[in-house]
């Protein structure tokens, strides 16, 4: 499914279902790939603002972007709206990601749902996001 | 040997383990992270969410008498039921839950040693299926206001010899930091501290494993270390109130103070209050 897709999907969710939504994504977040699992031990790319450990991982190849990431089971929130975001991005080319709505977490109305408090560290994963895929077209 | 005030409050894993089926008790799980009652809990407990579930979604505020006797009923918790909370980050969430419990008057609270954390790290069976219980009659007959403090309180405090306890970071308390390390979210415009606050974090009350020091370790922590007294009229404060309703429930129930009340408000209202004084070293 497209961010839009994602969007209509928990517009429409009450509290509950948009928590069974999170859980499944949280459940499906694939591994964090070998290469970068050093990285993240010695502490590179963890997004600092967000209270859980996450860790980002953004690569440019071949026009589209890959995203790897790590949360820990424990959190299942924040692992599972990282892993809504690596669903929704993971594979799109840079200008899709760049034109994603800024407010994401008012448009699943999250915010709403989940409570302000929990809000700021998601924020900082998804402009993460977005800052590292800006960084990995500078570089190229 | 001390013991604590009220060792009866304080349950084991061991023996939440026993209880799981009993009628007259109901387990509940208060966690930082609204999804991990989901991923898997104690058998027979039940979720009830510290901002979801206790927090007014409107006013900066717990929820009313009449939502708070709903929520009981449908959690299957009647008057007399014997509710025993636990939760993720050394019960942190799970002290809040049952310090709002009581300031709803609900008589027969009481805590899981070690938490979440220590269940799991002792591999016992987490469940996933959400237990259904008949749903109760519950009254809420008062607001036990005697156990919160407001920001009126805390000035009246302030210069009048009785103690107040700032139990944040010891750079949050200096000024240095605006919130808690990695805790942006929850900052405020001023750093600092409230003027006589004596700074005891939170977690020199407990173990490594989440458990709460003993009773000798804590008297010397509050008592020779900070100097408080019996009789004492004790606030306590941290950034939103959760931290320090785990200092409410140490100084109340295991060293026996008559008079501690939590100050839910903390910095995060403080620290934003026009001309509020602040102490910084």
């Amino acid at each position: 499914m497209n961010i839009e897709e994602i969007i209509e999907e928990f517009q429409e969710a009450d509290f509950q279902e948009t928590l069974a939504m999170l859980l499944d994504y949280s459940q499906g977040l694939p591994n964090l790939p070998e290469e970068f699992v050093e990285a993240r031990d010695t502490g590179y790319n963890r997004v600092v603002e967000c209270e859980t450990p996450v860790f980002i991982f953004v690569r440019l190849k071949d026009g589209k972007v890959r995203i790897f990431a790590d949360v820990p089971e424990e959190s299942p929130t924040v692992r599972g709206f990282v892993a809504l975001l690596v669903d929704a991005f993971d594979g799109s080319t840079p200008d899709e990601i760049e034109n994603a709505p800024t407010n994401l977490i008012n448009s699943l109305g999250l915010d709403q749902k989940l409570g302000t408090r929990r809000m700021f560290g998601l924020s900082a994963v998804y402009s993460r996001i977005k800052s590292e895929v800006k960084k990995a077209e500078n570089i190229q | 040997m001390a013991d604590y005030s009220h060792p009866d409050l304080l349950v084991s894993t061991d023996w939440v383990a026993e209880h799981t089926g009993d009628p007259g008790v109901r387990i509940v799980e208060s966690d930082e992270d609204v999804l991990l009652y989901d991923v898997g809990h104690i058998e027979g407990a039940v979720k009830v969410d510290w901002q979801t579930d206790l927090q007014d979604q409107l006013i900066r505020d717990y929820i009313d008498k009449e939502k708070f006797e709903m929520l009981m009923s449908e959690k299957g918790i009647s008057n007399d039921t014997t509710v025993v909370f636990y939760g993720d980050r050394n019960n942190w969430w799970a002290c809040y839950a049952f310090w709002v419990f009581k300031l709803f008057g609900h008589d027969k609270c009481l805590m899981m040693n070690g938490g979440r954390q220590k269940w799991v790290d002792e591999d016992r069976p987490l469940v996933k299926d959400v237990p259904e219980y008949p749903v109760t009659s519950y009254t809420v007959s008062g607001i036990d206001e005697s156990i919160r403090a407001f920001k009126d309180d805390v000035t009246a405090h302030i210069g009048s010899g009785n103690p107040l306890i700032d139990v944040r970071s010891p750079k949050e308390f200096t000024g240095e930091l605006l919130h808690m390390e990695a805790y942006p979210q929850e900052g405020a415009l001023r750093g600092g501290h409230i003027p006589g606050a004596a700074n005891v974090p939170w977690a020199t009350a407990a173990n490594e494993d989440g458990t709460f020091k003993s009773a000798d370790e804590l008297v010397s922590i509050y008592k020779d270390g900070k100097g408080l007294k019996d009789g004492d009229d004790v606030i306590a404060y941290c950034r939103i109130g959760e931290r320090s309703s785990h200092t409410w429930f140490v100084l109340t129930y295991l060293l026996g103070f008559d008079k501690v009340r939590n100050y839910d408000g903390s910095w995060t209202e403080w620290g934003n209050m026009v001309r509020a004084p602040i102490e910084k070293p």
